[in-house]
């Protein structure tokens, strides 16, 4: 049985604007999410969201149904984030290369965003370091966090939407999981 | 059971993904190891916290006015190119990659040299006995009572001949107008250089693709 989505992008595809905007509806709240904190700035991650929508409908035809509509959603968003991470922050490729048995300590020297924006004023002090700790994070491990606590992805799927082995996806969450750790413990 | 296992099992445990039999075999390690359970206890404490500053982060980033859904919507609807594209020809051509290949480069060809013949408008007028020709403009003239003895070749221009060729008559890429008057002794010809070349690049690649 195919799935509502890949209904919806069959409809889209033909030119019924109404069933992509359905699309629209299902997942521009996900995406934004993620997005702002991928990014942590309100603007580029509308502009992400914008820019995934505008992806997905010009690669309806491209869509492989034999995929979840999620993973291949998220994968056109991861990318479009982690494009815009890179772009922005050269400087900060600390990590370019970097094996996943490095401790990620090194990390936590990154001067964070101090900005907070008025959405981030309803969180406790708690979330609030969770999230300026997340932003500190390079993007790989960052992602992984943000699809698997954000988006309640299992392993299997951030492996999926990544295109990488689980256990890699795995070793990262573990590593992100530690930084946070240590972060919390130094902190309350 | 060594320590750095348990910390292993410990991630895969909070992953949901550590099996009955290993949950036991930790469970009695951290009875016994003081490090690994205070580790636990942070680890866990740390995932309830993650788990929670996401979920909240959801309900207040939707709910503030720094996000206003309805506009964003707008905004991607309304980017939209207004229909979508007949995309059928092209996954049908994906399908079929030498065709794709061929008519591509067909079209690349065809375009490209139908613009270099453009481009290399000018007239040239070759022949052994041009003081019988009249040219004005890129009018190429054999007035009445004229007589060329010899050959005479024009290109890109228009040939009028209402006199006499004692030779051939070659018009490339050009109009040919003859009066009644006209006679031409030897052999007459009007060449496409564009579209003979084209057909001729056309026809190796097809043959090269067959082969
Ligand atoms: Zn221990």
């Amino acid at each position: 049985m195919i799935s509502m989505e890949a209904r919806l992008a069959r409809l889209a595809l033909k030119g019924d604007q109404r069933a992509f905007a359905e699309i629209v509806g299902l997942y521009q709240d996900k995406l934004y999410h993620m997005a702002y904190r991928m990014l942590n700035n309100r603007q580029e991650a509308e502009d992400a969201v914008q820019d995934t929508f505008l992806r997905v409908y010009k690669n309806l035809d491209r869509y492989d149904e034999n995929m979840k509509f999620s993973t291949w959603i998220y994968r056109i968003a991861t990318n479009l984030c982690i494009d815009r991470l890179r772009k922005r922050k050269p400087s900060y490729s600390l990590d370019a290369e970097s094996n996943e048995h490095e401790g990620l300590d090194g990390y936590s020297m990154i001067p964070s965003d101090n900005r907070t924006p008025e959405s981030e004023t309803l969180l406790s002090e708690v979330q609030q370091t969770i999230h300026k700790a997340i932003d500190t994070l390079p993007a790989k491990y960052k992602t992984v966090m943000i699809l698997r606590y954000l988006q309640e992805l299992s392993l299997q799927e951030i492996g999926d939407v990544l295109d990488m082995p689980v256990t890699t996806v795995k070793t990262r969450v573990h590593r992100g999981r530690e930084f946070l750790r240590k972060r919390l413990e130094r902190e309350f | 059971m060594n320590c750095n296992v348990a910390t292993s099992w410990i991630h895969d445990y909070l992953d949901g993904e550590l099996p009955r039999e290993e949950a036991i075999q930790l469970k009695a390690h951290l009875l016994a190891c003081p490090a690994c359970r205070s580790r636990f206890e942070q680890l866990e404490r740390t995932e309830a916290y993650v788990q929670a500053a996401f979920s909240a982060d959801t309900r207040s980033l939707a709910g503030s006015d720094a996000y206003n859904a309805a506009a964003l919507t707008d905004r991607i609807i309304g980017a939209l190119p207004t229909a979508p594209k007949k995309r059928s020809w092209t996954r049908w051509l994906r399908n079929h990659p030498a065709i794709a290949v061929a008519s591509v480069f067909a079209m690349v060809m065809l375009s490209s040299f139908i613009t270099m013949w453009e481009q290399h408008g000018e007239l040239v007028v070759r022949g052994t006995d041009l003081d019988q020709v009249v040219i004005t403009g890129n009018r190429v003239i054999v007035p009445e009572g004229a007589r060329v003895n010899g050959d005479l070749t024009v290109e890109n221009g228009i040939t009028e001949v209402a006199g006499e060729i004692q030779g051939n008559l070659t018009v490339i890429d050009g109009t040919l107008n003859m009066a009644s008057t006209a006679n031409i002794i030897g052999e007459e010809k009007t060449i496409n250089q564009a579209l003979d070349w084209v057909w001729y690049k056309l026809k190796r690649t097809v043959n090269d693709l067959a082969s």
